[in-house]
């Protein structure tokens, strides 16, 4: 029965409209992965020298021991924010003779599939046959590989528990983060125990008592058995569908009725990213960057305006080419709809600019704290800011209207590549190496003010200007319309 | 009020609408009617400038719909689930699309009891979003958000389609009503014959993009149809 549903998957994937476009990003994935298994592979390699430096006054194992813990910790954390639910549409197999248990079975092993399982296993491997099995082994080695692989299949099946958990009711998550943040804090700040402790006794008995590993599977297994028996009473259509039945308000935004028709469109458009998953997914992560300027500003071997120049841009303006490089697929649902009712492409394209103000202009406030780091970087960011309003935004929406690829909103966004194609690829040249080719030339003539400088007026001529631009692109939207709205019918 | 004129279209060599000339007067209430494929929802699609056509044009009120944009003060349209915005609820769709006819929220409010009978308790204050709606639900919100419009010109796909027949009938009377009070054009595409003779003055009979009738409906309409449709099957 699995065989057959991966055939089904097969051909749900080959005979998609699609297919080739997905293929090409697929293959181009795929070089992303082997890449970053490499590295893993590399890290894995020097596993033990890089221990020995880190920790020179400790036995390589017991330091090695102290951070399993520690790395199955921060495993689930990245696999609760990237790791995909396996999805097979399960909708056309419910009402058919085919036992639940052989869907779940199917979502089980399949979810299987997925860098994170390989990593650990990869990562440990060689320090186990380098240092473990001569100066232990045999016995111990295969009870260390047998813990590990345990904590990994009890990790994955805890986190597609919580995930499924959260997607019903998000006060699952609080508690999930909750949990980590105050492990975190016992251990860091408060000091009441240590992680690493624990982590490094724990080992140290398994590897004197190889037997104990079976624990670690049996983690696993009851993890396995959780996630199962959670799918099993949950496999409902509606259940699966949304299981929120929660009234729905109908609120209004009031600051927004002052821009008219526009204001109206924003006002959607907020409700469209607050309630569909992959919009929502992308204004979080888009938060998320907001912590980008403490790598850099926090390393003092970058100085020099360029750096803050890039923090700058993509702080501030991390909404406006997050979201911007996939309109006007966000509302390809109902993109006919739009063209059929009395919303002009002026006030459509307004809008536009309207929601890239307030996203942006919250984004600047943000970093604003900053400013700890020196003047200077406050500075930078505002013309930063004002080059992403003038600029940026412009060169979004131009990109936009060569845009004709659908986007289920309902999706997450992590490792989704629907809606992803050439013109998102060619979007980011400009959009990285335009300040710089301001920027640099009087950066080696000596004149790094007057290019940044040159950057604010660029794009406060461009927002002053902005009518015209809007002519412009809705002239092309003119032209564009029927091929866009064509392709968002394709399902 | 409509006028199509050498209206073409071709997908991959097949021609899927083929409309040398066609005139639709203020007021009138157009059935079209025909099999899968003939070419209904591309027409339809065309005369709201939603395709563009391989070569002529479709005119609303002597504009062409392809140029201008004011045909879409007046006119109404829900051909499929595309058209709604799925992630709001019914209320947040009406009071928008009100508000893009100059409608206040409490003028809108004030004339959604009037649907009362047509949604059937199931739409409004209902809290839930259009999207999590049946098909029949989204169709019947579909077609109240036309009506809000008080357009002079309406255009509905196949609307008898996952209604249930007490609806269907409710929809019949809203039309007929509209059309007779308020003198608009409305143009409806359906595969229930009886609705549709019932409903309009004219119907247009398509067959592979060609409307291969155009009769005034009369007491021998339906049988006239029936006989069509049973002699191709």
């Amino acid at each position: 029965m699995t065989l057959t549903f991966l055939i089904h998957q097969s051909k749900a994937f080959w005979r998609s409209t699609n297919t080739g476009k997905s293929v090409a990003m697929r293959v181009v994935m795929g070089i992303l992965i082997l890449y970053l298994l490499l590295n893993v592979l590399v890290v894995a390699f020097f596993l033990d020298r890089i221990l020995s430096r880190t920790n020179p006054e400790q036995d390589i194992l017991y330091s090695f021991n102290s951070y399993i813990l520690y790395y199955f910790l921060m495993d689930l954390l990245f696999r609760f924010q990237m790791q995909e639910l396996p999805t097979l549409s399960v909708r056309p197999y419910l009402h058919l003779r085919i036992k639940k248990n052989q869907l779940i079975n199917y979502l089980s092993i399949t979810s299987l599939w997925t860098t994170f399982n390989l990593t650990p296993v990869l990562l440990s491997l060689p320090l186990l046959i380098k240092i473990v099995i001569p100066q232990h082994g045999h016995a111990q080695f295969w009870s260390l590989l047998v813990s590990i692989i345990g904590l990994t299949l009890s990790n994955h099946f805890f986190s597609l528990w919580i995930k499924r958990k959260v997607n019903l009711n998000a006060i699952w998550m609080l508690i999930f983060f909750g949990t980590l943040i105050l492990l975190a804090s016992l251990d860091f700040y408060f000091k009441l125990f240590s992680i690493s402790t624990v982590s490094s006794v724990l080992f140290k008995i398994v590897l004197a008592e190889p037997l104990y590993c079976l624990l670690f599977s049996l983690l696993a297994l009851v993890a396995y058995i959780i996630n199962y028996r959670y799918l099993k009473s949950n496999l409902y259509l509606e259940e699966l569908h949304t299981a929120d039945n929660s009234h729905k308000s109908s609120t209004e935004i009031p600051y927004l009725n002052r821009f008219g028709k526009s204001g109206d469109l924003v006002a959607n458009e907020l409700k469209l990213i607050l309630r569909n998953k992959r919009p929502r997914s992308v204004v979080t992560m888009s938060l998320m960057f907001m912590f980008y300027g403490l790598i850099f500003y926090t390393n003092p071997t970058f100085s020099g305006y360029s750096r803050i120049i890039f923090c700058g841009m993509f702080m501030t303006g991390i909404f406006i080419i997050n979201y911007g490089q996939f309109m006007f697929s966000w509302q390809s649902a109902h993109f006919d709809g739009i063209l059929v009712s009395k919303v002009s492409a002026m006030d459509f394209f307004r809008s536009k600019f309207l929601l890239f103000t307030f996203f942006s202009s919250i984004c600047f406030l943000l970093t604003v704290p900053y400013v700890y780091f020196g003047w200077k970087i406050l500075i930078v960011h505002f013309i930063m800011f004002i080059w992403n309003l003038g600029v940026n935004t412009l060169l979004v929406l131009y990109f936009a209207n060569q845009n004709y690829r659908r986007i289920d909103l309902s999706k997450s966004s992590t490792f989704n590549w629907e809606g992803v194609g050439a013109s998102q690829w060619i979007l980011s040249i400009p959009l990285l190496l335009a300040p710089f080719v301001i920027y640099f030339p009087l950066d080696l003539l000596g004149y790094p003010e007057v290019g940044l400088a040159l950057i604010a007026v660029i794009g406060m001529i461009f927002i002053i200007s902005r009518e015209f631009w809007i002519n412009k692109l809705v002239k092309r939207f003119q032209e564009k319309r029927y091929l866009i709205a064509e392709g968002f019918r394709n399902k | 009020m409509i006028g199509i004129s050498n209206l073409k279209k071709q997908y991959n060599g097949v021609t899927v609408v083929n409309i040398p000339e066609l005139t639709i007067k203020r007021g009138e209430t157009i059935g079209l009617v025909g099999n899968n494929g003939a070419g209904k929802t591309t027409l339809f699609r065309m005369m709201l400038d939603l395709i563009r056509p391989d070569s002529g044009e479709v005119l609303s009120d002597e504009k062409n719909v392809a140029e201008s944009e004011s045909w879409k003060d007046y006119t109404a349209s829900y051909l499929d689930e595309g058209f709604l915005i799925d992630y709001l609820t019914p209320e947040e769709y009406f009071h928008f699309i009100g508000g893009l006819h100059n409608k206040s929220k409490v003028q809108v409010d004030s004339e959604l009891p009037a649907f009362a009978d047509f949604f059937n308790g199931e739409i409004l204050k209902k809290g839930k979003y259009i999207r999590d709606l049946s098909k029949g639900n989204q169709t019947k919100v579909g077609v109240a958000a036309c009506m809000i419009q008080n357009p002079q010109i309406l255009m509905l796909d196949e609307p008898f389609a996952n209604i249930d027949p007490s609806t269907q009938i409710r929809l019949k009377n809203m039309v007929k009503d509209i059309s007779k009070e308020k003198h608009i054009t409305t143009i409806i595409s359906s595969h229930d014959l009886n609705h549709v003779t019932d409903v309009c003055e004219r119907i247009l009979l398509m067959e592979k993009g060609k409307i291969i009738k155009d009769i005034a409906t009369n007491s021998n309409t339906l049988q006239e149809l029936e006989q069509y449709f049973s002699v191709l099957s």
